[in-house]
C-alpha cells in the first residue's frame, strides 16, 4: 500500500515542474531563436569580428550554455536568462564595432581637415600676395591699440553685411595677420568681442554681435588656431565707443574687437 | 508518510540549491564597476542604464532574501545592461564629433571655393 502513494507523489511532484517548465517555455525559446539571431549577425560581421572578439566568444559562449540548458527540463528560467546575456554581448559587440568604424571615420577626416586648412592657407596667401600688399606691415600696426583691457584690435563694420553674421573675403588680409601673428606667438591667446550699435532690437543686437564674433573665431580655426586659443563673447550694443546720434558714430560701434593675451597667455578678464 | 516523503524530496532540493549557489560577491562588485564606468561616461540617460539600476536594486534586494542565484543572475544582467549603456553613450559621443567635424570641412570647402 505504502509503494503507490510513494510513487503517486513523486509523479505529483515532477508533473508540477513539468507544468512549471511548459509556462516558461515558450518565453525562453523565443529568447533563444532571438540570442541565436544576433549572434549570427554579429559572427558573420568582420568589423564586429575585429573590434570586439570576446564580446563575440562571450556571446558564443553564453548561447551555447542556454541551448545546452534548454534540453533540461524545468530550465526555462535560467535558459532566458542565458539567452538574454548572449543578446546583450551581440550588442556590446555591435555597438564597439559601430565605434571602432567612427573612429576610423573621424581619423580620415582629421587628415582631410588638415589637408584643407593647408590648402586654405595657402590660397589666402596667394590671393594676399597678388594684391601686393603681404608683408607691407606688421600686425602691431593694423587697426590695433594698446589699452587698459590689453592690445585691442578693431575690425569695423565693413566687413560685414548689415545684419548679417558672415564675414565678407575682404577681411581675409586682416585675419591671415592675425592668425600668423598667433602662430608665431603660441603662448598667446584672444578673446572676440563683437559690438553693435543701438539701433534695433537690444536682444537681437546680442545675439549678432555673439554671431559676428563667432564668425571671426571660425576663420580664424579653419586657419588652424586651437580652439582653446580662441574665446568668444557678444556685447550687443553695450560699451559704445562713439555717440550712437550720428551714422558715423554709430558705424564705430558696430565692430568685432579682438583682445590679444600678452606673451604669457595671460588675458585680462572678460568686460 | 508520502507526505514525509515528499518533504525530504524538497528539503534536499532546497540544500541542493543553496550548496550550488555561493554568494555572488564577485558578480556584485563587477555590476557596481560597470555601473559606475556607464555613469561616468555620462550614459544617465540611456534607457539601457535604466533597466541596469533597476535589476541591480533588485539584485541587491535578493541578497537580503539570501536568493544568491536570483541575485547573481540580476546582477550579471545588470552589468551587461550598464556595458551596453555605456558601449551606446561612446558610440553616440563619437557621431556627435563626426558631425561637427563635417560642418567644419564643409566651411572649409565652401572658403576653399570661394578663394580660388
Amino acid at each position: 500500500m505504502n509503494r503507490i502513494p510513494r510513487a503517486l507523489s513523486v509523479g505529483l511532484l515532477l508533473a508540477a515542474a513539468g507544468l512549471y517548465g511548459c509556462a516558461n517555455h515558450q518565453d525562453s525559446g523565443q529568447a533563444l531563436q532571438q540570442a541565436s539571431t544576433d549572434f549570427q549577425k554579429v559572427k558573420e560581421d568582420t568589423d564586429v569580428l575585429r573590434s570586439a572578439p570576446k564580446d563575440v566568444i562571450r556571446a558564443g559562449e553564453s548561447l551555447a550554455r542556454a541551448e545546452r540548458l534548454s534540453s533540461y527540463l524545468g530550465s526555462g528560467a535560467d535558459v532566458s536568462h542565458y539567452a538574454y546575456l548572449s543578446s546583450r554581448y551581440s550588442e556590446i559587440a555591435r555597438e564597439h564595432s559601430n565605434l571602432m568604424l567612427n573612429k576610423e571615420r573621424l581619423a580620415k577626416m582629421d587628415m582631410e581637415r588638415q589637408r584643407l586648412q593647408l590648402g586654405l592657407r595657402e590660397a589666402k596667401l596667394a590671393s594676399a600676395q597678388q594684391q601686393g600688399r603681404w608683408l607691407e606691415d606688421q600686425i602691431l600696426s593694423l587697426a590695433t591699440t594698446q589699452t587698459d583691457r590689453g592690445l585691442v584690435m578693431t575690425l569695423g563694420d565693413v566687413l560685414f553685411d548689415a545684419g548679417h553674421a558672415e564675414l565678407k573675403n575682404s577681411a581675409s588680409r586682416t585675419i591671415l595677420k592675425v592668425v600668423q601673428f598667433l602662430q608665431i606667438n603660441p603662448r598667446r591667446i584672444v578673446r572676440i568681442e563683437g559690438y553693435t550699435d543701438s539701433t534695433g532690437d537690444r536682444q537681437e543686437n546680442l545675439t549678432l554681435s555673439k554671431d559676428r564674433a563667432q564668425a571671426v573665431a571660425d576663420v580664424l580655426m579653419d586657419l588652424g588656431i586651437d580652439e582653446k586659443r580662441i574665446q568668444v563673447e557678444g556685447y550687443g550694443q553695450q560699451f559704445p565707443v562713439d555717440a550712437n546720434a550720428s551714422g558715423r558714430g554709430r558705424a564705430q560701434n558696430r565692430r568685432v574687437e579682438i583682445v590679444f593675451s600678452d606673451e604669457k597667455g595671460q588675458l585680462g578678464a572678460p568686460r | 508518510m508520502s507526505i514525509r516523503f515528499s518533504m525530504a524530496v524538497m528539503a534536499i532540493a532546497t540544500l541542493v540549491g543553496c550548496a550550488s549557489d555561493p554568494l555572488p560577491t564577485e558578480q556584485i562588485k563587477l555590476t557596481e564597476q560597470a555601473l559606475e564606468q556607464a555613469k561616468a561616461v555620462g550614459a544617465d540617460e540611456q534607457p539601457e542604464l535604466e533597466t541596469a539600476e533597476a535589476k541591480f536594486a533588485d539584485a541587491r534586494a535578493d541578497m537580503a532574501d539570501k536568493s544568491y542565484k536570483d541575485a547573481r543572475m540580476k546582477a550579471e544582467q545588470a552589468e551587461l545592461d550598464a556595458r551596453l549603456a555605456e558601449a551606446r553613450v561612446l558610440t553616440l559621443k563619437s557621431q556627435e564629433q563626426i558631425n561637427q567635424l563635417n560642418t567644419r570641412l564643409n566651411r572649409l570647402r565652401k572658403q576653399l571655393g570661394e578663394v580660388q
